[in-house]
């Protein structure tokens, strides 16, 4: 699977497995707000095997990329130094592989290396104890609260919080100590066990109201003045 | 504005301008009524209180006000620039446009207005005009720095690349040596990766590179300015630099296919088909394999090698790389090995040696070898396969998604819903099998037990479904589809026409963008967000649900609605008397339904404004099974619009070019159907549809009466210029080319099939010549691999169609039956054909299991199931429509 950047032109197949996996779903300006306002930081992971090698020799018979897995990611707008894991979702069908625990990576190296960023917070439904396992074995987060009801099925969330500056110290030493970087840690089994089964989201903020809260106050009010106002 | 009022009112004014940007729009109001009450034929009040009333939901009042305020002011470039905005709101963006200029002749250095101009410049790709505004702005305000770039990008999108760069140096020229501050540092560096892209479009390679090193501390973002250079390196044929830059970013992301790419053309070791000489695959396997050293955790430096090599060192590499993701029991491994899967001497003799040994399911139960059995139709080896996993390990949910994966292959439609439903009760927090389960019950066209299902994740609130409003695309598509084969066109178009709005939407998303990103200045993701509009209609989505749409309006033109023409005949039958009270009776019902409706559409807004002055109680759908859809007056004018969208966006589809075939044969368009025809056989002359639509075409030209008026002279002489051209045809009869298509393809079912149609169409008296063609065709077995068994060519949704176009055109009953028949024992699965298998059978060994599921029983009812694998089938949905 190739792990990449996200593209404005990934975002409907990144809706797609969105809305495929998980319970919380947000319009597609939502996915443009992120893409075009922290381009850095959104990852997808791409199935080629039927692609790539194919797609050069005929462009017609060329498929969209198969978007298995994306992290959708963002910088706090009230505070620019903590980023915020918006979701993250691996297909059913490429669970086991370790994944999700390297869109997250990839994405957090992004808020601390571009953005500067201290720590970078998500949340977390307290049954789901796959990504649980992800974010604090593997990724190091730490459980800051349970936030009640966080989801609009009643559910609670956990919120987690991992400390950048200190994460980034340690990969800094690994990948200066000869390129050795992180062997140990990544290799194995339970990498996968541990990106079974992970999500995090906004919830009643997140959906409706997402990109009218978020996007529109920020964006819209150029278009909303009028002349000599 | 505002000037002609005394400075009481002139103040409300003002505050009434506030409040709508602040989106107080009550306060608003207030401050309107107060100066209307002195003034009330105040055109700039009236106007901002329309557009006040305009967003909180008053749309008639407002353009009422707007209109009238207007009129008692059209020297106002305020009322001019209310009034585009009003439109701009409605997405009537020609006429905003109209209006903003209107009032820019009035105050020609409006900021405000150009600006908002520029934007609807932008939104419908007006990029001289964009242009043009842009400049005005950036002379206007030169100390802006929106300005600068504004007008740069604009340059940039009217493909004059080197004037943007001209025009971001010309900028860079304005700012003094220590720029930027601090916290305009990720600004000012985007906008120099922007202008070193623009270099790199304009072919200025070299001083691309030159920029970007000069530059390289005012850069933020050090992965792109990686990626950028080595970009440009490569193209500069400095490779050795370039793989040194390969290996800095391969650490940073080891699973970056185009890193790899990347490194291997650096190290002259690159081929577009990944066919290398031997020598260089030996030199691609010793790279390969040190940087598997280097990247333990990445999976691409293991997968990458099994597309180049060969013969031991193949098995060797793929034990290596499925060994651990087999006992793992990674689901997606044989989707991430299925290209691999046709080379001889790859996975396939992987598969006989390992399978072999493996047995079909290792220890811990996982599903591996199905697929293989799936891929090449030996449904009943890959379910016996699936079974005695699901024996040993009944708890494996994913062995119960396969299994039903596999019916419905197999062409068990109800059986593979029901096991879906079943697969999806053994986890029901987990989206994805439920989707997997609707998505199986749609199939099977269980529509309502689908959404049932679908909305268990998607209740919101007093909501009971927001799928559409999350732009569920594949669900309303998949409805759709089903609607379509159930006959129902009203809901069919209703979901159709759902997904062709989630694309107007997004195409209308990007309008905020247009000015946020050049404030954010996130340009280079702005350009590729806009490249990526341009070409969002031919997305498959959009391609599906256009062609179901126009596919919708076909079958309505060919069979309209009965409604009117039954109710005619049920009256009819009553003496006239009665007939007129009927009718009475029947008009003062359907105004009561229509009173109730409104006046339930008028309290639900109601409760929902009182409660916070914004309405969160969606509106009644007034049209909920798409009824109105089906009234309209001119089918073939409506499929029209979709068909021009497709052909704008996708005219490399042959679907394209049969919708057009088929809708411009209907409308008696000949020249614009001759012109899909010929698209056709560019495409594929060799495709069965085709040919269908050659003999078709030319039949009925020769059928049309000797032409009378100069238009029909005009298309005769060119149909007669044209047809020598056509090289199936040259000066051979029709009669001819059929026969000479059909000795071309005489193996083919699906070919055989289309001429045995064509010869009834042109000589309907040889018909049971035309049957026979078609029954006399063989299910060759296919070549042997390996050890497995014997499996037929014929796919079963060819023989579905086959079997339809048996009954349907040519009208034989007793040829279908025969079909059926021998269909039925190729596809023992098939419900269509009842194969002994089947749940359609009572007997079948499915239907011997009873089972329960959650969300109510399962309806495994087979029967219509089988039409669905024609789905998005090209021709075949037209079978039942003739020309």
């Amino acid at each position: 699977m190739d792990i990449r950047l996200l593209r404005s032109s990934d975002i409907p197949n990144v809706q797609l497995a969105n809305l495929t996996n998980l319970p919380e779903n947000y319009f597609l300006k939502y996915y443009l707000y992120h893409a075009l306002s922290w381009p850095q930081l959104s990852y997808v992971a791409v199935d080629v095997s039927s692609l790539e090698y194919n797609a050069s020799s005929n462009p017609y018979t060329s498929k969209p990329p198969k978007i298995v897995g994306y992290v959708l990611a963002k910088i706090d707008e009230d505070n620019n130094q903590t980023g915020h894991i918006t979701s993250l979702s691996v297909m059913r069908t490429h669970r086991r592989l370790g994944l999700a625990e390297k869109l997250m990576r990839q994405s957090t190296r992004a808020m601390r290396e571009y953005y500067n960023a201290r720590d970078v917070s998500l949340h977390v439904r307290c049954s789901n104890q796959a990504a649980i396992g992800l974010y604090t074995e593997r990724l190091g987060f730490a459980r800051e609260k349970v936030e009640s009801k966080y989801y609009a099925d009643g559910e609670d969330a956990f919120s987690m919080k991992l400390d950048l500056v200190s994460a980034f110290k340690d990969e800094e030493k690994a990948a200066e100590g000869e390129g050795e970087k992180t062997d140990g840690v990544d290799e194995g089994g339970e990498v996968g066990e541990a990106g079974k089964k992970e999500e995090k989201k906004t919830v009643k903020v997140g959906r409706q109201l997402g990109v009218q809260s978020l996007v529109e106050n920020v964006v819209q009010k150029p278009s909303q003045q009028v002349a000599g106002a | 504005m505002g000037a002609s009022l005394p400075p009481k009112e002139a103040n409300l004014f003002k505050l009434i301008v506030k409040s709508y940007e602040t989106k107080q729009y009550k306060k608003g109001l207030k401050a309107a009524d107060a100066i209307l009450k002195k003034f009330p034929d105040h055109g700039e009040t009236l106007a901002m209180k329309g557009l006040t009333l305009n967003c909180m939901d008053r749309k008639s009042e407002a353009y009422e006000l707007v209109r009238q305020g207007l009129k008692n002011d059209l020297k106002s470039h305020v009322c001019w620039h209310v009034y585009g905005l009003l439109y701009r709101s409605d997405r009537e963006y020609r006429e905003a446009i109209k209006c903003y200029r209107n009032a820019l002749r009035i105050d020609p250095d409006n900021i405000e207005i150009l600006r908002d101009l520029s934007l609807l410049q932008a939104q419908m790709r007006d990029l001289t005009g964009f242009v043009e505004t842009r400049q005005q702005l950036l002379s206007l305000k030169p100390n802006h720095r929106m300005n600068w770039i504004g007008f740069a990008v604009a340059h940039h999108l009217n493909s004059n690349a080197s004037k943007a760069v001209e025009i971001l140096e010309a900028y860079e020229g304005t700012l003094e040596d220590d720029y930027p501050p601090d916290n305009e540092r990720c600004e000012h560096g985007e906008m120099l990766l922007y202008k070193i892209s623009l270099l790199e479009e304009c072919g200025f390679l070299e001083r691309a590179v030159e920029e970007l090193h000069k530059k390289e501390s005012k850069i933020v973002d050090k992965l792109a300015y990686k990626e950028q250079e080595v970009s440009l390196l490569l193209k500069l044929g400095r490779l050795a630099e370039g793989g040194k830059l390969y290996r800095e970013l391969l650490p940073m992301n080891p699973d970056n296919y185009r890193y790899y790419e990347g490194l291997q053309k650096c190290v002259g070791l690159y081929s577009e088909n990944a066919q290398f000489p031997p020598d260089e695959i030996d030199r691609l396997d010793a790279l390969y394999k040190s940087l598997g050293q280097e990247y333990k955790w990445s999976s691409a430096v293991k997968r990458i090698p099994l597309d180049f090599l060969q013969g031991n060192r193949f098995m060797e590499a793929a034990e290596n790389y499925i060994r651990p993701l087999l006992t793992k029991g990674v689901p997606s491994l044989f989707s991430d090995l299925s290209p691999l899967y046709d080379h001889p001497g790859k996975v396939g003799r992987y598969s006989g040696a390992t399978y072999a040994q493996l047995g079909a399911f290792n220890k811990d139960n996982r599903p591996i070898p199905w697929k293989h059995y799936d891929r090449r139709g030996q449904y009943d080896i890959a379910l016996s396969k699936i079974d005695e996993a699901i024996e040993h390990t009944p708890t494996v949910i994913d062995l119960y998604s396969i299994k039903s994966r596999i019916l419905k292959h197999a062409g068990d439609l109800a059986a593979a819903a029901a096991l879906a439903d079943e697969a999806r009760c053994m986890d029901l927090a987990d989206r994805y099998i439920n989707s997997d389960c609707v998505k199986r019950m749609l199939q099977a066209d269980q529509v309502a037990l689908a959404e049932k299902t679908a909305v268990l994740f998607t209740k919101d609130g007093d909501q009971h479904n927001n799928l559409h409003d999350m732009q569920c695309m594949w669900y309303e598509l998949a409805s759709g589809e089903s609607y379509f084969r159930q006959g129902d066109l009203g809901r069919a178009l209703k979901k159709f026409l759902a997904v062709e709005k989630h694309y107007a939407d997004i195409t209308e998303d990007q309008f905020d963008f247009h000015s946020y990103c050049l404030r954010k200045m996130t340009l280079r993701a702005y350009v590729e967000m806009l490249r990526f509009q341009d070409r969002l209609h031919s997305h498959a989505y959009f391609h599906k649900a256009a062609a179901g749409a126009i596919r919708c309006y076909v079958k309505l033109h060919d069979s309209p609605p009965k409604s009117t023409a039954e109710e005619d005949d049920d009256m009819s039958k009553l003496p006239p008397s009665q007939k007129k009270k009927m009718r009475q009776k029947l008009r003062k019902a359907e105004a009561r339904a229509k009173k109730e409706a409104e006046e339930k559409h008028e309290e639900s807004s109601a409760a929902g404004a009182s409660k916070s002055g914004k309405r969160h109680v969606k509106p009644v759908d007034p049209d909920p099974h798409g009824d109105k859809l089906l009234q309209v007056e001119d089918p073939l004018l409506e499929a029209t619009k979709y068909l021009k969208l497709l052909q704008k966006n996708s005219p490399n589809s042959l679907e394209t070019q049969l919708l057009s075939f088929e809708l411009n044969m209907r409308k008696q368009k000949i020249l614009l159907a001759f012109q899909a025809l010929k698209q056709l056989l560019r495409l594929d002359a060799e495709h069965p549809d085709s040919h269908r639509c050659l003999i078709k075409f030319f039949h009925k030209a020769r059928s049309m009466a000797a032409p009378v008026t100069d238009t029909e002279k005009l298309i005769w002489s060119v149909l007669e210029a044209e047809r020598p051209t056509i090289s199936q045809l040259h000066e051979k009869s029709l009669i001819e080319g059929n026969k000479i298509f059909l000795e071309k393809h005489k193996d083919s079912l699906m070919h055989r099939a289309a001429v045995a149609e064509m010869l009834f169409v042109l000589e309907p008296d040889r018909k049971l010549e035309a049957i026979k063609l078609i029954e006399e065709s063989t299910n060759n077995v296919m070549p042997k691999k390996g050890a497995l068994g014997p499996v037929g060519e014929w796919k079963l949704k060819d023989c579905i169609a086959v079997h339809k176009l048996l009954g349907a055109l040519l009208n034989d009953n007793e040829a279908q039956l025969r079909w059926k028949v021998r269909c039925a024992e190729y596809f023992p699965y098939s419900t269509y054909f009842e194969g002994s298998r089947s749940s359609a059978m009572p007997n079948s060994a499915y239907n011997k299991t009873n089972r329960n599921s959650e969300n109510g029983s399962a309806n495994h009812s087979g029967g219509e199931t089988a039409d669905s694998l024609a789905s998005n089938g090209k021709l075949e949905a037209f079978v039942d429509l003739t020309i």
